[in-house]
């Protein structure tokens, strides 16, 4: 048989389809799962940036039960963000974030609260840059400078300072050294935060 | 997006793969081929050439694979294999071409085709594009800028190289070691580019 | 990746001895340092060099790849009796996709971080030469157990010499191995932003390169 020249033909397919079903049934199994962590990564950063307690240790079901309990959105009638809720009123808006970074895409949120004005944290869950230089924005010493700044009006609500600059209300520091990820960053936020402000407008989103 | 929002965006992409993420010199990919042949000038212009185009036209037809066959059918984990198979049969099909139709040029390309098959540069150039999201357009632009970027560390290894075969160079660092060295300094230079976007 | 030289000169030198304990011993001698693809050819460093500015994600890749190579020579070996000549570059090629793939669904699957931190790397495993390599060139043509041996040193040479570019990398970069802070390097140390940049890759490696092969000749000069 292994003189015929169907021979290697039907060899190959006999392969391919083996180790294709493989695969296949592997992928259909934890297709859910991979589903899951892709949507967790997502509502831990919202919820971490809208500075909601999460059990340490959180699975992703968890979290996933606590966003559907708290959370709803992306809504346009408030810019695309994502709203937290508390007593039935809006408690604070989650704005995406999403730029080019020094090495690859920077994603995440900032959270505002109802006010529109004070900021309840930042958050990001991908993010390719330099490990231990401009990826320390996603540690809790750059990050906790957020919560609590009141965004400008005008082109810039939030502007990232050299190291040791004085800070205004609306001003956090730079990374040390990662001034790249640092100007990139603040263009992100600003382009974010002006995008919400602008779709807020046109929405007619004064009711919140 | 509008039209020259997005042309903008692929004239950013294609600067940014030539330069600031040089496929070579940031990720690393296309390394052997990049140290074997890097020794001569022609060499090296001709295999850049053929990556160029190779890289162009597979990351455009691995674009259109995944777009409208994998992701409808949701099998996105086989990219990998279809890939190679989409870079292995293109490789393979403009070989003939060109031998059939134009037998100078295949004279001076032909023989760096079939390692092209196997370069890494090219399957990661179509892994990036896919794990981006870019457009269509935007995908030109990073495949084509991928390639020149290839090409342009090649050819300037090559010139270097040249220059420095009557220099002494310790005996463990010859080779492979030495061209390492000039590949990280020149990583270097291109780092200074990132200031400009 | 080119598989046509390597191939060859890695046929040349591959232990061709039928005794199994020592042949056993030869494969791990070879693998790890006489033949050791990145020290001494320089060959497969492709897709793994880019992750080496984390010890962790090193050590997640190496595994990978060495798992890979070991299976996909057991494999190609198991079907050496079956495949026909002609298409056996393919048939490798789906092999060793096939474990590639697994890999990056078990990644995306239970460890969706480790999976972003790779990101295309895992998938470029496939053309790494070093397995197409030792498949062409000692797998086809040898029984099951050797070749598994062989890949599995094979990948352990590779994973030692990059693990020893990924050390000093983060230690010197950012004061730590394994993100754990260390002793000195997190306190004291003004550290080298260099080293997690990619030309810290690049200077590591040539100067591991230079330190290996300096002592490898110097074993040589003396054993002659």
């Amino acid at each position: 048989m292994r003189d015929k020249p169907w021979y290697p033909v039907l060899y190959m397919f006999v392969m391919t389809a083996f180790f294709s079903s493989i695969l296949i049934g592997l992928a259909r199994f934890t297709r859910d799962r991979v589903e899951l962590n892709e949507r967790s990564a997502v509502e831990r950063a919202v919820l971490e940036c809208l500075a909601v307690e999460l059990p340490a240790r959180a699975s992703s079901l968890e979290v996933h039960r606590v966003f559907l309990d708290r959370v709803s959105g992306p809504v346009p009638a408030y810019g695309g963000a994502y709203v937290l809720r508390e007593g039935g009123k809006v408690a604070a808006y989650a704005v995406p974030l999403d730029g080019k970074g020094y090495w690859d895409r920077i994603k995440g949120f900032i959270g505002i609260a109802s006010d529109k004005r004070t900021v309840t944290g930042i958050s990001f869950y991908e993010q390719k840059e330099t490990p231990g230089l401009g990826a320390e924005i996603v540690q809790p010493p750059f990050r906790s400078q957020f919560t609590g700044k009141r965004i400008a009006d005008g082109r810039s609500p939030i502007g990232i300072m050299p190291v040791g600059a004085a800070l205004g209300p609306s001003k956090v520091h730079a990374v040390t050294g990662a001034t790249q990820t640092s100007t990139r960053l603040e263009k992100i936020i600003n382009d974010g935060l002006l995008r919400w402000r602008s779709d807020l407008a046109s929405a007619g989103g004064g009711q919140g | 997006m509008n039209w020259t929002g997005e042309l903008w965006q692929m004239l950013v992409v294609c600067f940014a793969a030539v330069f600031t993420g040089n496929i070579l010199l940031t990720t690393f990919l296309g390394m052997c081929p990049f140290l074997a042949v890097s020794r001569q000038v022609k060499a090296s212009v001709g295999l850049g050439f053929a990556v160029v185009f190779v890289m162009t036209c597979t990351t455009v037809l691995n674009w259109l694979a995944y777009r409208y066959v994998l992701v409808p059918l949701d099998l996105e984990f086989f990219r990998f294999i279809l890939f190679i198979i989409i870079i292995a049969t293109f490789v393979q099909f403009v070989e003939m071409v060109l031998e059939r139709y134009s037998p100078a040029l295949y004279q001076s390309l032909g023989i760096f085709l079939p390692l092209i098959t196997v370069n890494c540069a090219i399957l990661g150039a179509s892994l990036f594009m896919v794990i981006r999201g870019y457009t269509f357009l935007v995908t030109l632009g990073y495949g084509f800028g991928s390639g020149v970027g290839w090409m342009l560390a090649i050819v300037a290894m090559a010139g270097i190289r040249q220059n420095m075969s009557m220099e002494r160079v310790p005996k463990g660092l010859q080779g492979p070691g030495i061209a390492l060295i000039i590949a990280g300094l020149m990583a270097l230079g291109f780092i200074g580019f990132t200031g400009v976007l | 990746m080119m598989s046509a030289d390597p191939a060859r000169e890695m046929t040349a030198s591959a232990p061709k001895g039928p005794k199994k304990e020592s042949a056993l011993g030869r494969a791990a001698i070879e693998g790890l340092w006489n033949n050791n693809p990145v020290f001494r050819q320089v060959l497969g460093i492709c897709s793994t060099l880019a992750v080496t500015n984390l010890v962790l994600n090193t050590a997640v890749m190496c595994l990978a790849l060495t798992g890979t190579t070991a299976l996909s020579c057991l494999t190609v070996s198991l079907l050496r009796e079956w495949t026909p000549h002609r298409v056996r570059m393919m048939v490798q090629t789906l092999i060793i996709a096939f474990y590639v793939i697994l890999v990056d669904i078990a990644l995306k699957a239970y460890w969706p971080d480790m999976s972003r931190n790779l990101g295309p790397y895992v998938g470029l495993i496939i053309t790494n030469c070093i397995i197409m390599g030792r498949c062409e060139a000692f797998a086809r043509s040898n029984p099951p157990v050797p070749s598994f041996f062989d890949g599995l040193f094979c990948g352990l040479g590779y994973s030692f010499v990059l693990l020893l570019v990924a050390v000093p990398r983060e230690l010197l970069g950012m004061g730590s191995i394994l993100g754990i802070p260390m002793p000195y390097f997190s306190t004291g140390w003004d550290k080298w932003i260099i080293m997690v940049m990619p030309p810290g890759a690049f200077f590591t490696l040539a100067c591991l390169i230079w330190a290996l092969r300096a002592f490898q000749a110097r074993g040589e000069e003396e054993s002659a």
